[in-house]
């Protein structure tokens, strides 16, 4: 029987936590020293003179929260789920795995896929029908559990998960789909997603975080997301995060990566009170290639730290970073990328590039860069800026007709163009310039629609309009924004 | 009614420094003026306060147009009001198509200025209800124009003004203002950065656009551009005002003997003022 725990993380609560569950022993096991390692372990309190965000989670009253809310016995997905999934975009889907709180509520994986050998399930079901696998992928190299504190914590309370198996060469055309929701306040919710991608296979995920809480109440998501990408593997995972401003996030997100192995990473951050972020690359195989592209929003007194981390160990690896945000009102943004190449790394080549825009004189921007270098034969670069919008640019547009709050979102959308092109999935791209041009519109949310409208609309023309004749070079006629 | 501006008695400081000092003008539908002087002089900085860059603090004086002091309204609304500006130095901003601005700015401009609602800022809000143009026809619109001007197709599709040549972006300007079919037009340099063929190309572009329907002050530091554009009033500037005015007579008089010989006297110290 499983029962909601009193409010607090304790030895007790996990005790209990995993007594309701009839978990085995070893998984007990780890749990109680992962609970271990979170109480000796300090809470991250960052720099002298930095923004404060780390600062302010280790302030956060985590004692308030519930640790375990269960899913209801047959419970039904939640309107506002189905909602969301429409929207989404995401028709053509190989798979989708849904979280509700701490337990998993929706599993499907097209027929096919799991007669080639595919697993997808929650982490829960696959403790119990594949230990040996999550006995040996499960925060052990990937985020081992004392990372930080907050993974240690993420360790011994874990619920639910998501956990995907791509058999070796394998290849999945259309993404699967998880989706974590929260619904409740004062109440912490941990996901965990696990991906092994084995040789030469090949996924893409686009995993939603979303919210439904009412009230000022804070809830936090703890989540760890680990990537396996075995030799020559290619892994694409997509993070949408949108969570209502009442909810804490605390993310640590990492991969793994075989020889000639790939993973791309895109994360759109735009919800969420506090987001404190690590994405890293663990680029140990020889060949291996990483990319990161992220993008962000912030309002209203929104905090976000983003780390990020390329880590060169194996010969001949790549990187890339792309980062690009916006901040508004009272928001700040503190952003760390490290590039580090060990020893050996010979023949690196990494690049990152990190960079805010602030509308509103009262947000606050910090991005640095940073590099270290043990090997000689490498190609590193880095570049981190945060400014003001420039208002000789919106003269400009004004000068044409525009309204100044219009002229912003033109000139935020430019800003972000080439990163949104950097992402594979046109759908979250749409989805993207939707959300942010939502975001700054206020009361005049059809005007921005108009724009993206329009925007779109150029993207699939070029091939109707039989009506007009352009003249000259017919190749002319593709009019594609892809081109700049 | 035909579409009148008309500049008095403006002064207007940049960061506390006066750069007008009592300009008059006035500049009818139809009509080409010719505004000419030295470096410094303030002509760039007229075009900016008639368009209400905020860089510009209006110190005193009056703007109107078309019967309304919009020395209050915002440069968007400037525009919507049949006001235009082609930047001496126009701004790429990158990541936005050419295509998706001028549509923009086609749909704002013709929505124009709705009359204010109570309590409505007077800033130049437009409504929140948009009307969109069908894409067939704006795209046949661009196209006609476009060739007008004999402007590439490959330009509707790059970020503004983003990797333009020096030519390009002039061109873009014009093209814009082809667009845009304003009543009074400001030309910045129009002609600066551009070789002799680029100036005949621009020169032919702007005539022809100019008709009875349009009134334009072309800002030049040369007569050049004015072997190809016919002015029909030709002023010089100097030290923020403007000091002489004549037909299109002047303007060869200044290529010949310089501007030196207009230069004020400064009445408060008694000596030449310092250009």
């Amino acid at each position: 029987m499983l029962n909601t725990l009193a409010p607090g993380f304790s030895r007790a609560a996990l005790e209990e936590l995993s007594r309701q569950r009839s978990e085995p022993e070893w998984l007990l096991a780890l749990r109680l020293q992962a609970w271990d390692i979170y109480e000796r372990t300090p809470a991250p309190l960052g720099r002298r003179g930095d923004l404060g965000t780390l600062r302010a989670v280790s302030n956060f009253k985590f004692q308030d929260l519930k640790p375990f809310t269960p899913v209801e016995q047959d419970a039904v997905q939640p309107d506002f789920i189905e909602r969301a999934l429409q929207d989404s975009l995401l028709s053509e889907r190989s798979g989708q795995i849904v979280q509700l709180n701490s337990g998993v509520i929706h599993t499907e994986l097209r027929e096919e896929l799991k007669q080639q050998g595919v697993i997808l399930t929650d982490l829960d079901t696959a403790v119990r029908e594949y230990p040996e696998l999550v006995r040996e992928y499960f925060m052990t190299n990937c985020v081992p559990v004392a990372t930080s504190k907050y993974t240690a914590l993420h360790a011994a309370f874990w619920t639910g998960g998501f956990f995907l198996y791509v058999p070796r060469g394998v290849v999945i055309e259309e993404p699967i789909l998880a989706q974590v929701w929260l619904d409740r306040p004062l109440t912490a919710t941990f996901s965990h997603t696990l991906i092994i991608a084995e040789e030469e296979s090949s996924v893409r995920i686009v995993e939603e975080y979303n919210s439904n809480v009412a009230g000022e109440d804070p809830s936090l998501l703890s989540d760890v997301v680990e990537v396996h990408a075995k030799r020559e593997a290619r892994v694409e995972f997509s993070n949408l995060q949108d969570l209502g401003q009442n909810i804490w996030n605390i993310t640590d997100k990492n991969a793994l990566y075989g020889q000639d192995g790939s993973v791309t990473f895109v994360t759109a951050d735009l919800g969420s009170k506090v987001n404190l972020e690590t994405v890293g690359a663990g680029l140990s195989g020889n060949g291996s290639a990483g990319e990161l592209v992220g993008v962000f929003f912030t309002d209203h007194d929104q905090r976000f730290a983003i780390h990020t981390l390329s880590d060169h160990i194996g010969l001949s690896t790549n990187a890339e970073t792309l980062v690009k945000g916006v901040l508004t009102d009272n928001s700040r943004v503190e952003f760390d990328g490290m590039i580090r190449v060990r020893p050996h790394a010979q023949q690196t080549a990494s690049f990152l590039s990190a960079h805010g825009l602030m509308l509103s004189g009262r947000a606050r921007g910090e991005f640095i860069p940073g590099l270290e270098i043990a090997a000689n034969e490498v190609s590193a670069s880095h570049g981190a800026t945060s400014g003001q919008i420039d208002e000789e640019q919106l003269f400009y547009l004004m000068v044409r007709g525009i309204p100044r709050a219009e002229a912003e979102r033109i000139v935020v959308q430019g800003f972000f163009e080439p990163v949104l092109q950097r992402i594979p999935l046109e759908t979250l791209r749409i989805r993207l310039r939707r959300g942010i041009i939502n975001r700054m519109s206020g009361a005049s949310e059809s005007e921005a629609d108009t724009w993206l409208d329009a925007q779109e609309r150029w993207e699939i023309e070029g091939v109707d309009e039989v009506a007009v004749q352009l003249g000259g070079n017919p190749n002319d006629e593709e009019i594609k924004l892809s081109e700049y | 009614m035909s579409s009148e501006l008309i500049i008095k008695n403006l002064h207007a400081n940049i960061e506390g420094k006066p750069i007008l000092r009592g300009v008059d003008l006035t500049v009818r539908q139809g009509e080409i003026h010719a505004l000419m002087g030295p470096n410094g002089s303030g002509k760039s900085t007229l075009s900016n306060v008639i368009m209400g860059n905020p860089k510009y603090e209006v110190v005193e004086g009056e703007i109107w147009f078309k019967g309304e002091n919009i020395l209050e309204y915002s440069p968007d609304r400037r525009a919507r009001m049949g006001l235009f500006l082609a930047f001496q130095y126009p701004m790429s901003i990158p990541g936005v198509s050419v295509a998706n601005f001028l549509r923009r700015a086609l749909e704002a401009v013709r929505e124009g200025n709705k009359p204010l609602e109570e309590g409505e800022n007077p800033t130049g809000q437009v409504s929140k209800r948009k009307k969109t143009m069908p894409p067939g026809e704006f795209r046949k619109l661009l196209q006609e124009k476009m060739r007008l001007l004999k402007v590439d197709n490959s330009f509707i599709n790059r970020a503004i003004n983003d990797g333009f040549s020096g030519g390009e972006k002039k061109r873009a300007e014009i093209l814009q203002m082809a667009l845009l079919q304003p009543q009074i037009a400001l030309m910045d340099e129009t002609d600066s950065g551009l070789d002799i063929d680029a100036l005949r190309i621009v020169s032919e572009s702007v005539n022809a656009l100019t008709g009875p329907n349009l009134g334009i002050l072309l800002i030049t530091h040369y007569q050049r551009m004015l072997n190809y554009i016919k002015p029909d009033f030709v002023h010089v500037m100097f030290d923020g005002r403007i000091v002489k005015s004549g037909g299109r007579e002047l303007a060869l008089e200044l290529e010949e003997k310089g501007y030196e010989w207009l230069k004020p006297v400064d009445e408060e110290n008694g000596v030449t003022a310092d250009a």
